[in-house]
């Protein structure tokens, strides 16, 4: 079923509620004072090519002209007359801090095609129209576009190349240890982890820090046979004063990453928790156990846990 | 505690690592289905319930340095796990108690948990 506009509407409101008039509007309105004639007001609205002026008298907005009311006042040939006495009076104006949804009411509830923002002390500050408010939204969509792409420049460019937590480029056909994950076999989750712990207990690191080490990587192992559905890799790159961890898959990625950091939250199926997994420890149990740890993801594009341990304390 | 002590104690039949029966001593005990809850409060050397019996709670023992496994609850214990257990030279025991009984009778045994010592 297709949403309905009002469903929409109501959608895409929420997603630019931030939008307020102050950045929607345009400043530095043209306006006439309204001790002008009604031809000075045609003239200006001829040569700005606009509409509708608001009118100013002792800086405050007092009412708006428009082309209509020019209409009215050269067929009665009362062209010369003040401003004053064919502007429309009954104001309609915008809080340069009402947001879009607010903002939005007022256009469909009164039908006008734009209007004037006002501040607190009466003074106009800016105008809006609707096309203001399209060119806004796309300006919105654009800033979105660009977030998303940098998202995608980290997990698709040559920023794979790098360490997410020092910056610093990482060769990873150069790393110390690494070990390719089986997704199928499920039951062999845990094995990269195994060897990982005898590799750095041969290379003679102490228990306690290769302990948290396996037991973050063991996590991370088994979050990837688990939920990727698809390969990955354990890398491990031993530096002087700490060891990194990175483990990386091509699979679905994680689409709430703020909510799997909570203890208890998990997706996973009845037969992992049969294995004595999907606790929802997973995340915090690399984050109590690791030094720094950096988690990218993207719907669709896998993830990339990577984790400092120092080597002192 | 001796690890053959405690097999006494749960009725249990060993079916790994037979040299460490009488090696092996044991101070304190916890009980788990969680392999998470095992990963985040597991204390190196301690031993280990649990209902689980597949070569994952193998994996996750040698992980985090459990010294030896009690399984309770299934039937039986497959092939595989017995192999992961033997690599790992980490002793199997299989108890046919139920958890709560098993824990009880080596509570009473003055066995500790993981947080008393």
């Amino acid at each position: 079923m297709k949403p309905t506009v009002d469903h929409l509407i109501d959608q895409m409101q929420s997603l630019f509620k931030d939008l307020i008039a102050k950045d929607i509007m345009i400043p530095n309105v043209v306006s006439i004072t309204s001790d002008r004639t009604l031809e000075q007001a045609k003239e200006l609205m001829r040569l700005k090519r606009i509409s509708g002026l608001p009118v100013i008298e002792n800086d405050k907005l007092v009412g708006l002209v428009s082309i209509e009311d020019i209409i009215k006042a050269l067929e009665k040939g009362e062209i010369q007359e003040r401003v004053a006495s064919y502007m429309s009076i009954k104001l309609v104006t915008i809080k340069p801090d009402d947001n879009l949804p607010k903002i939005f009411d007022k256009f469909t509830r009164h039908g006008f095609g734009r209007f004037p923002v006002v501040n607190d002390k009466g003074r106009l500050v800016g105008i809006i129209t609707k096309e203001d408010i399209l060119r806004s939204i796309l300006e919105e969509f654009r800033l979105l576009y660009v977030r998303d792409k940098r998202r995608s420049d980290v997990l698709n460019g040559e920023v794979l190349n790098r360490s997410l937590i020092t910056g610093e480029e990482i060769n990873k056909s150069g790393a110390d240890f690494v070990f390719p994950i089986d997704y199928v076999e499920v039951s062999l989750s845990g094995v990269g982890a195994a060897r990982l712990k005898e590799f750095l207990l041969t290379k003679g690191y102490n228990e306690d820090l290769v302990r948290k080490i396996a037991i973050s990587a063991y996590e991370a192992e088994t979050n990837v046979v688990i939920h990727s559905g698809s390969s990955g890799n354990i890398y491990c790159f031993i530096y002087p004063d700490y060891i990194r961890v990175r483990v990386e898959d091509h699979g679905k990625g994680i689409i709430d990453v703020d909510a799997a950091m909570k203890e208890g939250y998990s997706t996973a199926t009845d037969q992992i928790r049969e294995m004595g997994f999907g606790a929802g420890m997973g995340i915090p149990n690399m984050h109590r156990y690791s030094d720094k740890i950096v988690i990218v993801s993207e719907s669709e594009k896998g993830v990339i846990v990577e984790m400092q341990f120092f080597l002192e304390n | 505690m001796k690890l053959r002590e405690i097999a006494n104690i749960l009725d249990a039949q060993l079916y790994s690592c037979e040299e460490k029966l009488d090696d092996l001593d044991i101070e304190r005990v916890g009980a788990a289905d969680m392999m998470s809850d095992v990963l985040a409060f597991a204390k190196p050397g301690m031993l280990l319930i649990t209902g689980l019996n597949t070569s994952q709670v193998v994996r996750t023992a040698s992980i985090v340095g459990i010294s030896a496994l009690v399984i309770v609850r299934k039937k039986q214990v497959p092939q595989e796990t017995i192999q992961a257990a033997k690599m790992f030279g980490i002793p199997i025991l299989h108890s046919p108690l139920a958890m709560y009984t098993a824990c009880g009778k080596l509570f009473q045994h003055d066995l500790k948990d993981i947080k008393s010592l």
